[in-house]
């Protein structure tokens, strides 16, 4: 339409197929300028795949990719200025750190002292400079991954595509790391898209955040009003919402939200399989009499619960989520 | 789902090369003498070419003696490569690539090294009698053919065993799996995989043998490869030999798709990497048959290279002498044969040298076909192994009755030796950088496309550099198959273009065979120091 504005990325409609086997089913989102968007979902359900489409490492069999209007559907990886980081951060292991960096400006033909400078810069926000004449097989695996974030962005693409590049550090580290990365991308005013499917992860690092299950976006919107109003049972499960039946209609109840009663009381009849001790809080596991399980985060002071004991569960009605609630993409 | 459909055509231009190779070098002068054959209603006599007894017992005997190396190469090469593929030890890897020495030899040193071990003042004899007819008729083409290729097999059979990780074998085992379970389930199939495709190589070469049998027997063992030699070359009969060409081309086909099937098979287990396999311990005493047979396996490829050394410079008696030497750069002998020693050895090193740089120039092209996945990509990788089907003797047919008339003549001889000896030894430096290539990860290739590089240039900046060791083990292959390949140069040589391996066989006829093992001990030392130079650039590149 004359004078609509054009979305920065627009997918539309992507179908992607491993064989005869869907892996994406009519994907359809835009991501705005600067934007930093985090697809959410677990394994399986065609994140990567969306991100390969999306570099020209796949074709998908259906639908199109438009960069700033331009289609870019069957352009080759080299053409689109798109960067990739992934969990594997891919260096180059017969060049240096420095070299790693360059490669990107080089390929692209700038000056020398271009991409010195910019090599420089990348190393100084990333804190990498002492690394800067080691090979890659000398470096940690944090240090890897900033690498391959700097290499990433130092030819300035127009977006950048992280494939759960934190998912092989370990938790300490991945903690500094992602407020690292987040710092850098809007530093650098890049596009982003960020795949996990650690919701922690999506939520910190996304301005906005999309859900995808079975090849197919079951939400799309800011991890806020994700939290609060996940749409259906899958994306409430997903984040670690117990689904709970009363009068029939599913109920979505955060396990620190649920409380335990004595049998014969008001409530869900269920029936505890295990309790544990996980960190600040005790973990209770349980199997709803109506079927299914859900669990229970109580106080690591209150008392242990033996297995098999009959309980009911109860929560405050204002903090339940129902599908009613739920926003619909 | 379609990897890289978006890069749909320009990824093939580097194939462009690859593809005029094959078809001006190889495919367009097979055609052409096919063409030849049939023309004038040569076709109607193809169904009744095996009437001819002649024909006959060539077909016979390729199959006789490419069915008996195959068995003898797999019953001598499988227990070496089983022990080099499952146990660690020091010096195992320089061990392995040692296997390559032999297959690489000229075929004519191995007979000069069978007939000083078994021949009639050989030693074998003088230790004992019964040794004395090894080196000559069936038995001496077996034993040759044996010699090339059991080391093949072993090293095709260890290959394909470390595509096996050695954690699944222990899984096995923790889980109460027997060793022979873990055989069955883990390395066995594998490793019978590997053997076959080795087997299936020696059937191949065997079945179109041609030094050996020309040398070691004469005309009652002559096989296909010779007889098609004799019509077209000897016996001046180009639309029978064309004929014969065209149906040994036909009844081969069926190995060779065969053979491209096992390796197609053996290189998608190759994804995995293990870690080393067990040590071999010495005070084992489960690990003494797997020590003894290397010993014998090792000492019986040394002894030959030891006695070709050891004749060069010595008499039949066994005294010091370097009568032999001088005999072989004599300028009388450099007159009977049209040509010096020195200059058949520059002729040797030129056209070897030519080939392995043409070859590794086309393998690095077919290889990266293969890699980038495009659609039709990977053909000029299945093209390269036509020369195991088009026959050296075929290949040198074709070149010199299409393209010898129409370019160059006589003096464009080395033209034609050179692209023969390429095309010749294109599908082994091919499969070497193929095989090294599928062990890499995918991803930085991938990164240095997304970072801007075009397909092609990223294969160069991100993945031959860590081919180092893959690329120098394709050179030594191209290199070495050139330094010794006889047959397809026989057929093409003039007397300025000969090489080393022609003057070998060129001596006896001549009535010179005094100088021929000391130019047999020549051909051992280059083809160990070029051993030797390549196996430490290899090491260096590997590091």
């Amino acid at each position: 339409m004359p004078g609509e504005a054009v979305p920065f990325l627009a997918v539309r409609a992507v179908d992607a197929f491993w064989g005869d086997l869907p892996v994406l089913r009519s994907v359809s989102f835009d991501l705005e300028e600067g934007e930093l968007l985090s697809l959410l979902g677990p394994n399986g359900s065609g994140k990567t795949t969306l991100l390969r489409c999306l570099a020209g490492l796949e074709t998908p069999r259906r639908g199109s990719v438009r960069l700033r209007g331009t289609d870019i559907t069957g352009w080759p990886p080299h053409r689109r200025g798109i960067g990739l980081v992934s969990q594997d951060p891919t260096l180059f292991p017969h060049r240096t750190v420095w070299e790693n960096i360059a490669y990107g400006p080089q390929v692209r033909r700038w000056d020398a002292e271009a991409v010195a400078s910019r090599v420089a810069e990348l190393l100084g926000q990333l804190s990498l400079e002492r690394f800067a004449e080691r090979y890659p097989g000398a470096l940690s695996g944090g240090e890897q991954q900033r690498v391959a974030l700097a290499r990433a962005l130092a030819p300035r693409p127009e977006l950048l595509l992280l494939d759960e590049p934190l998912a092989a550090v370990d938790p300490e580290l991945r903690a500094d790391l992602r407020a690292e990365f987040r710092e850098l991308l809007r530093a650098q005013r890049t596009s982003a898209i960020h795949v996990t499917h650690d919701r922690e992860e999506g939520f910190f690092l996304g301005d906005r955040v999309l859900m995808l299950f079975e090849g197919r976006v079951a939400q799309s919107g800011t991890p806020e009003a994700i939290w609060d109003r996940p749409a259906g049972r899958t994306v409430a499960a997903f984040l670690g919402y117990n689904i709970l039946f009363r009068d029939g209609r599913p109920v979505g109840v955060r396990p620190d939200r649920l409380r335990i009663g004595p049998e014969g009381g008001p409530g869900v009849p269920a029936r505890v399989i295990r309790s544990g001790f996980v960190g600040e809080a005790r973990s209770i596991q349980l199997r709803l009499e109506e079927g299914g399980r859900a669990e229970v985060r109580c106080a690591r002071e209150a008392p242990s619960i033996p297995p098999g004991r009959a309980v009911r569960l109860t929560w405050d009605e204002e903090v339940a989520i129902g599908p009613s609630a739920a926003p619909r993409p | 789902m379609r990897r890289l459909g978006a890069a749909r055509l320009l990824p093939l231009l580097p194939l462009v090369p690859v593809l005029l190779f094959v078809l001006l070098v190889v495919l367009l002068p097979a055609g052409f003498v096919f063409g030849g054959a049939l023309a004038g209603g040569g076709a109607d006599r193809l169904p009744a070419l095996f009437g001819d007894p002649l024909n006959r017992r060539a077909l016979e005997n390729s199959l006789e003696q490419g069915g008996a190396s195959a068995l003898l190469a797999g019953a001598l090469g499988y227990p070496a490569g089983i022990a080099l593929g499952r146990f660690s030890f020091p010096g195992r890897r320089l061990l392995r690539a040692f296997l390559l020495v032999p297959f690489l030899l000229p075929t004519l040193v191995v007979v000069v090294g069978f007939e000083e071990l078994f021949g009639p003042a050989g030693f074998g004899p003088a230790l004992w009698p019964a040794l004395a007819g090894l080196g000559r008729g069936l038995d001496g083409i077996l034993a040759v053919n044996a010699y090339f290729c059991a080391a093949m097999v072993s090293l095709t059979t260890a290959a394909a065993i470390e595509t096996a990780p050695h954690e699944q074998e222990e899984a096995v085992r923790t889980l109460g799996g027997s060793p022979y379970r873990a055989f069955r389930e883990v390395w066995g199939p594998p490793s019978g995989l590997g053997a076959l495709a080795g087997m299936t190589l020696t059937f191949l070469l065997s079945a179109l043998g041609f030094a050996a049998p020309l040398v070691v027997c004469g005309p009652g063992c002559y096989t296909l490869e010779v007889r098609i030699w004799s019509l077209a070359e000897v016996l001046g009969q180009p639309q029978e030999a064309g004929l014969l060409a065209l149906a040994t081309f036909l009844l081969l086909s069926l190995p060779v798709v065969g053979y491209v099937y096992l390796l197609r098979g053996s290189r998608r287990r190759r994804a995995r990497r293990s870690r080393s396999p067990p040590p071999l311990r010495l005070r084992d005493p489960r690990a003494w048959p797997a020590i003894a047979y290397l010993s014998l396996f090792f000492g019986a490829i040394l002894l030959l290279l030891g006695v070709v050394l050891l004749r060069s410079v010595t008499t039949v008696s066994g005294a010091p002498s370097l009568a032999g030497l001088r005999l072989l750069f004599a300028p009388a002998t450099a007159r009977r044969l049209g040509i010096s020693t020195v200059a058949a050895g520059a002729n040797s090193l030129f056209f070897a040298s030519g080939a392995a740089i043409l070859a590794l120039l086309l393998a690095v092209l077919a290889a990266y076909g293969a890699r980038s996945g495009a659609r039709g990509a990977a053909l000029p990788e299945y093209l390269l192994f036509l020369p195991l089907l088009i026959s050296p003797v075929l290949l040198a047919f074709g070149l010199a009755t299409l393209w010898r008339p129409l370019l160059g003549g006589a003096s464009g001889t080395w033209v034609w030796i050179l692209l023969s000896q390429a095309a010749l030894a294109l599908p082994f430096a091919a499969q070497t950088l193929r095989l090294a290539l599928d062990r890499l990860p995918k991803g930085p290739w991938e990164a240095a496309c997304l970072l801007g590089s075009r397909p092609f240039a990223a294969h160069l900046d991100a993945e031959l550099p860590r081919l180092g060791s893959a690329v120098g083990a394709a050179a030594l292959f191209a290199f070495a198959f050139g330094f010794g390949e006889f047959t397809a140069t026989y057929f093409l040589v003039l007397p300025p273009f000969t090489t080393w391996p022609v003057e070998l066989f060129d001596l006896p006829e001549i009535r010179l065979g005094a100088a021929a093992p000391a130019l047999a001990g020549l051909l051992v030392l280059v083809s160990l120091a070029g051993f030797a130079a390549i196996e430490g650039g290899i090491r260096r590149l590997a590091r």
